[in-house]
């Protein structure tokens, strides 16, 4: 079978297990090969297994992966000053841009006029193919593709699995105030900020787990609204009081999605007001109810981290 | 030639695109679940008519299927690098327009293994490939060729329907021997290939 294979012309259920049993890497160049392909595989709807588009800001780097599975495929956005072309160098077609491409090991470099552009447009392409989720790292954050990328992949309501975000300055701010109604498309929501900068986040919604490094900020009336099912609260200001009115309130039914609450705050101390009736050295170890009896809680402590694990009956 | 089948030594007469007639074992014909939803349980009256596939093409297609009757039970996909020295030699033998009719009448029989060892045939032309390679692998079809693809799958819907017919016939003549649960497999079968197909045709 020499002559080229009118690949096109099979039955669409077969060109469909033939998509199925590409890689990753396969299908994404496959994709390239012409506009009725790249609609065809979006028409074979490749979503059974979760693939996951991690953004490198400031590599300008979008590594793709099936959600279990560490193998990437590359894809770099670099702009196209020719300086990157070599004897591999073609030409193709991506959302309407006719750009250059070279094949690399396990991945391809893409050259475009416009960096900015360009990177979503990989995104864009890829969402379509395998309605993907995506994760950013914090080093995005001293990129200035971040925050035009994050705000239209919002604007497009893509999920994203892991969302790391700093609140640093009036950009970062004005980032999480374009997103904070759109949280729930967040699993994984990492807030890092600084210190005494004053701004005061509101959340509109949030995301299923949450972590903050730096959560001094991040007061008893934030938590009592958080509907997070796992909260992670680094460097935080809460004291015995405020943990006793937390696990008051987690006793009479709120928290209802609650299933880790963990808080590293020297503020909690053996010295400090009792919790629940006890001193905080009786507490740990202890396994605690809600009042109708539904769930049951652990509380551990690990010098000055303390964790809340739930189970439902 | 009719049969009960439920046996491998009932053998049945199918009929090709030139007219042709020629036997199948049963054992053979039960690995297409086309045949196993319209045929099996109520047997056919005269040649079954695969008219859309040329002799040579359904040969092809049931010689694989007399192979493998002794094979284990197919249990989903196997990578290229599992298949026997018989599946090679079967695939090397065929030029490209034998296998894009096998392809095709597989894919319509649905006979799962073939169909599928088929598919990892393709991915494997694809794969370790650059995109321009790939192009080079492949022919990106014109709008006119896209039409006439269009055009034979509507066709083969058609045939698809006028098989469904014939197994609905075969099952009024045997409506009056077994009544009820035979006028209602068939109706049923009626109504699945009517959707398979319709399907097929508005994809």
């Amino acid at each position: 079978m020499s002559s080229p294979f009118p690949l096109l012309r099979l039955p669409r259920l077969v060109l469909f297990d033939v998509f199925k049993s590409l890689s990753i890497g396969e299908k994404i160049k496959l994709s390239l090969c012409s506009k009725k392909i790249f609609t065809q595989i979006n028409s074979a709807r490749l979503y059974s297994q979760t693939v996951i588009v991690d953004l490198d800001c400031l590599s300008h780097k979008i590594s793709v992966h099936f959600e279990n599975d560490k193998e990437t495929f590359d894809i770099f956005s670099y702009l196209d000053t020719w300086k990157g072309h070599n004897l591999n160098t073609q030409q193709f077609s991506i959302t309407c841009c006719t750009v250059a491409v070279t094949s690399i090991q396990k991945g391809i470099q893409i050259f475009w006029k416009n960096r900015q552009e360009g990177f979503l447009s990989v995104i864009q392409h890829l969402s379509q193919m395998f309605q993907c989720k995506i994760s950013t790292s914090f080093n995005c954050h001293f990129s200035d593709l971040l925050q035009p990328t994050i705000s239209k992949l919002f604007d497009l309501q893509l999920e994203f699995k892991i969302l790391c975000i700093c609140l640093d300055g009036s950009k970062d701010e004005d980032l999480f105030n374009q997103i904070s109604g759109n949280l729930k498309l967040v699993e994984y929501l990492s807030i890092s900020s600084s210190f005494n900068t004053g701004f005061e986040p509101v959340f509109t919604s949030w995301p299923q787990k949450i972590i903050i490094t730096s959560s001094a900020w991040f007061t008893l009336e934030y938590l009592l609204a958080c509907t997070s099912t796992t909260i992670t609260l680094g460097w935080a200001h809460l004291g015995n009081k405020d943990l006793d009115e937390i696990l008051k309130n987690w006793k009479a039914g709120e928290f209802p999605n609650l299933e880790r609450l963990k808080i590293q705050s020297r503020n909690i101390t053996s010295f400090g007001a009792t919790i629940l009736g006890m001193n905080l050295r009786e507490l740990v170890g202890k396994v605690i109810q809600t009042d109708d009896g539904s769930k049951k809680a652990t509380i551990k402590l690990d010098f000055d981290t303390i964790e809340m694990s739930v189970t439902s009956f | 030639m009719t049969s009960p089948a439920s046996s491998s030594e009932v053998k049945y007469l199918i009929e090709s695109s030139e007219g042709n007639t020629f036997d199948v074992s049963g054992a053979a014909l039960r690995q297409s679940n086309t045949f196993n939803a319209m045929f099996l349980n109520i047997g056919a009256d005269g040649p079954i008519p695969f008219t859309d596939y040329n002799e040579a093409t359904l040969k092809k297609v049931f010689e694989y299927c007399e192979h493998s009757v002794n094979e284990e039970n197919y249990s989903g996909p196997k990578h290229q690098d599992d298949l026997s020295k018989w599946d090679l030699n079967f695939f090397n033998e065929m030029d490209q327009k034998m296998f894009i009719d096998v392809i095709n009448a597989s894919n319509f029989l649905d006979i799962e293994r073939l169909t599928s060892y088929c598919c990892e045939r393709i991915a494997r032309m694809l794969r370790g490939k650059n995109t321009q390679e790939m192009i080079k692998v492949i022919t990106l079809p014109t709008a006119e060729e896209l039409e006439a693809k269009q055009k034979v799958e509507e066709k083969k819907a058609a045939a698809a329907k006028k098989v469904a017919e014939k197994a609905a016939e075969t099952a009024e003549k045997t409506e009056t021997l077994e009544e009820l649960p035979v006028q209602q497999l068939v109706q049923t079968t009626r109504n699945k290939l009517t959707r398979k197909y319709l399907s097929f045709s508005n994809e």
